[in-house]
Parts: structure tokens; C-alpha cells; sequence
């Protein structure tokens, strides 16, 4: 239950994030037998049992120390086995609003991939939403479903193992929202229609990199009756902090001077060949400014984001599905 | 849907916010009127054409219309208003004669008399233009997140901070608001992050409790998401004032011995000393799961003040629209020690327009999402 409400305390059996550093984490299954040891030394499961979570932890040979973290969807993409690409939280954050997920949200979501978007999903459905995930690579889904049971998150999600291009979902007027994150969205577009709440308005979410997929998609989207169609790109752009001094051309006025200094000095020494006494040096600290800078290589596109809304069926529109059912 | 908020995008593409009252006409000015109770009930998503003055149909919505071009060019447009045949009094005699906007727009374009020497695009383009002055059709939006916040961004954007919708969804995100959460919320947003907070943890699962400006909240955005009472008994506040431990006694009396009037009022302020104190015990018994801020207040400030209230291992996110004020906030943060990774970044979101043959970014967006500043707190400090 780690994902859907926090402990203060450590606990036999817990799952803990050790955060080394920001690109070194690593997930803990608390079990008193167990150590674990990195460059920074040996830390026994034993002595983490009891500690509160964001614990600074120092090593047992103290030539290091990890921090102890409650896991959260967040923390769980850094540690998460890639068994696929990973949504980056620009698009996580604005596709959970955009398909208007909150507690009690049915969704679909397709394919699982690593799972670790649908951990982001669980934990903003939860406690009485319920998330259907598809994946066709039987090991993936396996993988997955492995870890939504160690993480408590089997009565939310149900994961199954599927060729949605060719079989569909199999699901009918179940879902509020649908997220497709599928080479060829168009091809499952149909049965994603079929799988909305048909006596409510829905929201869809197709995820591609590439424009041309996007083309189809939205084209696919417009023949299948969806609306306000709609394209995003999003990303989240780092600035590094740095504390820099402030140098003026007084400054450089007298570093010039400084040096000059030196060179006549050095100039007479060697004519006199005798050392003079050394002036003693005078230096300000200038002051400092802080500043932030981007990073010179930064994430420059993860995907395009196509969203658009599923129409409610209209009672005349039902009357003749009613009647073509009727003469099946 | 009674008595309910909803947005009414108008053919002018305008937003009006009207509160559902069953058995009432809502006026549109000058695109008509509509009985509320021809909408309650109804899904939303649909269009409505207003018709015969105030009575409505249902619109079948279309995404986009397939253009084919025809190989025609802008080479022969000329600028000429005398192209269009019908004039501004004909056009109202066909309003007062009662046609539909969509007749109405079939003429404008029959009479206009080089219309079949444009290019496809740019008829499609005409025909919008006349759409948003003479078509009646309205379409009901639901109250969401994201509506809301869109109504309030291009109304005005400086009330919400100039939080753009990607930044609040990011806080949300990686503050970890969900159901069973119990988060501290600085919002001088209008409330706009709070209602974010309020729906995500969905009502009795967890506790929002909002530190606000002034001696009373204003939180006015909250009430345009129809939150049920469950979602709303959620919100807790204390004013900046009511946060430090200073005793306000309350003078209880014996309320047999009050006059009716006098009682009523009593018990009134009887009932918000207790909120009060309830949301002050609540507060400094501290466990909290998260700090979210959108405040004009210093944010070192806040940290120091509200820091001491959380569990360790907990998000703290800081927004802010100008970057220095994070930029000091973060080295703060640094030199503390008390912060895990201070991280600061500034949201990147771009529109694009994708139809058959003219895919491409928006030629206008809004400048910048603004800055956000997150840090995990760590409580022990070795």
C-alpha cells in the first residue's frame, strides 16, 4: 500500500527508495537478514527497521550515507526495471488533468509498458477508481502485474495480456478516460470508442513521438466522431543554481595592475638579484549574485500528446443501435 | 445539473458562467435565450442551436472538416467590401424574420459574389468568421480543472499568479496529491491550486488544509467545480494570524439563558471558533505530507514557518511566475540542510494546430508556464 498512503516509520517488509544520489537510487525491500552495500559502504536492512522515512542514513563502516525515502509513482520511475520507455512527469502531470482523472476514475490504459505510469494512474484513481491496463508482450505484462501485487495495487488495476490491435479491448461502456500509448493508435481507436461510459462525455489521450503518427491519429480520431481535437507538447526545462561573483571593470582595472605589479617586481629582482619583501596581499571577496542557468544538453521532445473528447451517444442515436441489435 | 455552474461557450467564442436554476431562461444577449430545463439532465458535450427565440436543438459536433484543395489562389483577391450583396439591414430583417443562424450563413455566403474564387482554406475560414457572428449555437462545458482554469487564465491571468495549467498539474503530480493525503496548501491563486488539491484527493479520504492572505480566505475559484459536500467538508483554513500558538479565548455561554436572535448568532461564532481550532490542532500536531505554495509572500519565509509541520521523506513545491525569487529560495534551501535534491525548473508547453495539410505550432501561445522549485523534506539532520 506504499503508493497509496504514507508511514512515518520503517517497517519489516517496506519498501524503501535509499536515494544516493539524484541519479543513483535503488528500491529496499526491508528484511532484518539482509545488507546492502554500495561504493559508500554497508547498510543493514536491521538498523533501517525503525527510523523514520527521509532518515539520513550513515553506512555501518560510516564512510558514507543514503537517504531513506517513502516511495511514491514519482520516486518508483527512477528505480523502475526500463523494460520500455518511461512517460517523464511534463506529460504524467498534464495528461492526468487534461483526461480529468481523480478519485473513482475508470481508465484504460494502453500499453502498460513498464508499468510505471500506470503506478502514477493507481495512486490518482485511488480508492474506488479502477485502472484496466493492456500489454501485449506476455513477459512485460508479467513483469507488471508482479509489481502492482507487491505494491498493494492489485484491486485497482486489472492487467491483462492482449493484442488490442487485433482483439480489441473487449471492454464496453466502462471508461471515463482512455490513454493510448501504442505505435498504431488508429488501429485501436474503434474499440476504445466502444470501452467509453456511451451516456457521458470522455476524454482520450494518444501518445506518439512522431508527427506523421499523430496525423493519423487525429484523422482516425475526426472519423470516429471524437471532437475538439486538440495537440500538446510539453516539457520541463531545468535550471541549474549557481552562486556567482560580480566582478566590475574595476575589478579588471586592477587585476591588470596586479600583474603588472608582479612583473616589475620580478624585473627588479632579478637586476638587484636580491628578493624583495613580499607585499602583502590584499583581496576582496566580490560580491556574490545568485543565478540559475538551462543546462547546456537538456530533454529536447518526448512525445506529442493528442487529446480529444468522446461525445455521449444521443437517446435517438441509442434507439437505432437498439434496433440494429435487435436484427442481429 | 441544478443549480450547478457551468461554462456556455458562445459563437463568439466568449465564455459566460451561469448557475443552472431549474425552471429559468438563461440569456445570451444578443445570440438568444434558452430554458435551463431543456439542458439539466442532458449529457454535456453537445451543441445547441437556439431556435424559434428561445426553444433549442441538439448540434451534432464535427472535429474538422476534410478540405480538398482546388487549386484556386489568392492571385484575383482583391479587398472589396462590395462583394458581399446583402447589407447589415438585410441580414438583421433575416434575424427578425426569425431565420436560423445557419440559413442566415448559407445567404451571407450565396450572396457574396466571388466566394467560389477562393481558396478552400480560406472558405473554410469565411465560413467560421460568419459562423461566430451569426450561428446561435452554444455549447454547455463542464466544470473542470481544466475549464476552469482556462476561463480564469484568459479572463485573468494575473489573479491566478499566471500559473499556466501544465505548472499547477506538475504540483499536483509530484506533491503526490491523492486520496488519504494530508497537504498544506499556501494558496494565493484565487484558490485555483487548492480546487486542484481538493479533487484529487476526492473529499473524507484526507485533509487540505489552506493557509491563506487576510483575515478571511478567498478561495473563490473552488465553488465553480461543483464539488459535492464531502469534497468541500475537506478544506480546512487558518489565516497567518491563527497559525501561531497565541491563545484567543472564546467566551462560552450558557445558551439557555440567550434570546432566540442572540442564540442564533452565538452558536454562529461558537461554530467558527471550533473550525478554528480544530484546524489549528490539526496543524500543530504537524505530520503533514506535503507543502504546495503559490503565494506572493517570501517562500523562505513560508518554509521556515511551515516546514516544521511535515513528515519526513515529504514533496515540498514552491511556484512562482518570476525565476529569482526561486533562484534565492533554492540556494536557502541549499545552505539549510534540511532539503533533499532543490531542484528548479520552468514548464515548456506548446499547442499545435494538426488538419490535413496544415500541421503546425500555434502562431500564438502564452509566454512562459512559469517557475517551480521542488525538494524532498528530510527530517533528521545528522
Amino acid at each position: 500500500m506504499y503508493f497509496l498512503s504514507y508511514k512515518t516509520c520503517i517497517e519489516e517488509g517496506d519498501l524503501v527508495i535509499a536515494y544516493i544520489s539524484r541519479e543513483n537510487m535503488t528500491p529496499l525491500i526491508m528484511d532484518p537478514k539482509l545488507t546492502y552495500n554500495n561504493k559508500f559502504g554497508t547498510f543493514r536492512h536491521s538498523d533501517m527497521i525503525g527510523k523514520e522515512y527521509g532518515t539520513k542514513m550513515p553506512s555501518h563502516n560510516g564512510r558514507g550515507f543514503m537517504y531513506l525515502l517513502h516511495p511514491t509513482p514519482e520516486l518508483w520511475t527512477h528505480v523502475v526495471p526500463h523494460r520500455t520507455q518511461i512517460l517523464y512527469i511534463a506529460d504524467i502531470s498534464f495528461i492526468t488533468t487534461y483526461l480529468d482523472l481523480k478519485p473513482g476514475s475508470i481508465i484504460l490504459e494502453s500499453g502498460t509498458g513498464s508499468g510505471s505510469f500506470s503506478h502514477s494512474l493507481a495512486r490518482n484513481i485511488a480508492p474506488n477508481g479502477h485502472l484496466y491496463t493492456f500489454e501485449y508482450h506476455e513477459e512485460r505484462a508479467k513483469a507488471a502485474k508482479q509489481d502492482f501485487e507487491r505494491h498493494g495495487l492489485s484491486d485497482l488495476i486489472t492487467i491483462e495480456c492482449r493484442d488490442v490491435y487485433k482483439e480489441g479491448f473487449g471492454i464496453t461502456d466502462l471508461v471515463h478516460a482512455v490513454f493510448l500509448d501504442l505505435p498504431a493508435p488508429w488501429d485501436a481507436i474503434a474499440s476504445a470508442k466502444a470501452a467509453f461510459k456511451q451516456k457521458r462525455i470522455g476524454k482520450i489521450c494518444c501518445f506518439s513521438p512522431c508527427i506523421e503518427q499523430v496525423q493519423r491519429a487525429c484523422a482516425s480520431l475526426n472519423e470516429h466522431g471524437f471532437v475538439e481535437i486538440k495537440m500538446f507538447e510539453c516539457l520541463i526545462r531545468n535550471q541549474e543554481v549557481h552562486t556567482i561573483p560580480v566582478y566590475t571593470v574595476k575589478d579588471a582595472v586592477s587585476k591588470i595592475k596586479v600583474q603588472q605589479d608582479k612583473k616589475r617586481k620580478r624585473n627588479e629582482e632579478e637586476a638587484s638579484n636580491s628578493k624583495a619583501a613580499k607585499s602583502p596581499r590584499i583581496k576582496q571577496d566580490p560580491p556574490n549574485l545568485y543565478v540559475s542557468k538551462t543546462p547546456t544538453e537538456a530533454k529536447g521532445h518526448t512525445s506529442y500528446l493528442t487529446f480529444a473528447t468522446f461525445l455521449p451517444v444521443l437517446d435517438d442515436e441509442i434507439e437505432i443501435i437498439d434496433k440494429v441489435n435487435e436484427l442481429d | 445539473m441544478d443549480n450547478q455552474y457551468v461554462f456556455i461557450v458562445l459563437p463568439s467564442s466568449n465564455i459566460k458562467v451561469v448557475k443552472l436554476q431549474k425552471d429559468t431562461t438563461v440569456s445570451l444577449g444578443k445570440f438568444g435565450t434558452f430554458h435551463t430545463n431543456d439542458i439539466i439532465g442532458k449529457p454535456f458535450g453537445h451543441s445547441y442551436e437556439i431556435y424559434d427565440r428561445d426553444k433549442i436543438k441538439v448540434i451534432r459536433n464535427v472535429a474538422f472538416y476534410e478540405v480538398d484543395d482546388s487549386g484556386a489562389n489568392n492571385q484575383e483577391t482583391i479587398d472589396d467590401p462590395s462583394k458581399q450583396k446583402l447589407s447589415y439591414q438585410d441580414i438583421e430583417q433575416l434575424k427578425k424574420d426569425g431565420m436560423e443562424g445557419q440559413d442566415i450563413i448559407k445567404k451571407v455566403i450565396e450572396s457574396h459574389s466571388s466566394f467560389d474564387k477562393k481558396t478552400e482554406y480560406s472558405k473554410a475560414k469565411y465560413i467560421k468568421r460568419k459562423e461566430s457572428k451569426f450561428s446561435r449555437v452554444f455549447t454547455p462545458v463542464r466544470p473542470t480543472l481544466y475549464s476552469v482554469w482556462e476561463y480564469f487564465f484568459a479572463k485573468n491571468p494575473s489573479k491566478i499568479r499566471d500559473m499556466r495549467i501544465d505548472t499547477l498539474s506538475q504540483m499536483l503530480t509530484i506533491s503526490n496529491a491523492r486520496a488519504y493525503a494530508k497537504l498544506l496548501v499556501v494558496d494565493d491563486t484565487q484558490g485555483l491550486l487548492i480546487t486542484g488539491v481538493m479533487e484529487r484527493l476526492g473529499g473524507s479520504y484526507g485533509i487540505v488544509l489552506g493557509i491563506h492572505d487576510g483575515e478571511y480566505h478567498n478561495y473563490d475559484i473552488v465553488r465553480y467545480m461543483n464539488f459535492s459536500k464531502k469534497v468541500n467538508d475537506s478544506l480546512m483554513v487558518l489565516s497567518w494570524q491563527q497559525i501561531f500558538k497565541e491563545e484567543s479565548p472564546f467566551n462560552y455561554q450558557d445558551e439557555s439563558k440567550l434570546s432566540q436572535k442572540d442564540l442564533k448568532f452565538y452558536l454562529r461564532k461558537k461554530a467558527n471558533y471550533e473550525k478554528v481550532q480544530e484546524a489549528r490542532k490539526i496543524l500543530w500536531k504537524g505530520g503533514f505530507d506535503g507543502l504546495l505554495v503559490a503565494s506572493q509572500y517570501q517562500p523562505e519565509s513560508i518554509l521556515d514557518t511551515l516546514v516544521p509541520y511535515l513528515a519526513g521523506s515529504r514533496p515540498i513545491i514552491i511556484y512562482h511566475i518570476n525565476r529569482e525569487v526561486l533562484v534565492n529560495t533554492c540556494v536557502h534551501m541549499r545552505i539549510s540542510g534540511k532539503f533533499l535534491n532543490p531542484q528548479l525548473t520552468e514548464s515548456w508547453l506548446r499547442e499545435y494546430q494538426v488538419l490535413p495539410g496544415r500541421t503546425h505550432p500555434s502562431m500564438s501561445t502564452s509566454g512562459g508556464g512559469g517557475y517551480l522549485l521542488q525538494a524532498t523534506y528530510t527530517s533528521t539532520i545528522t
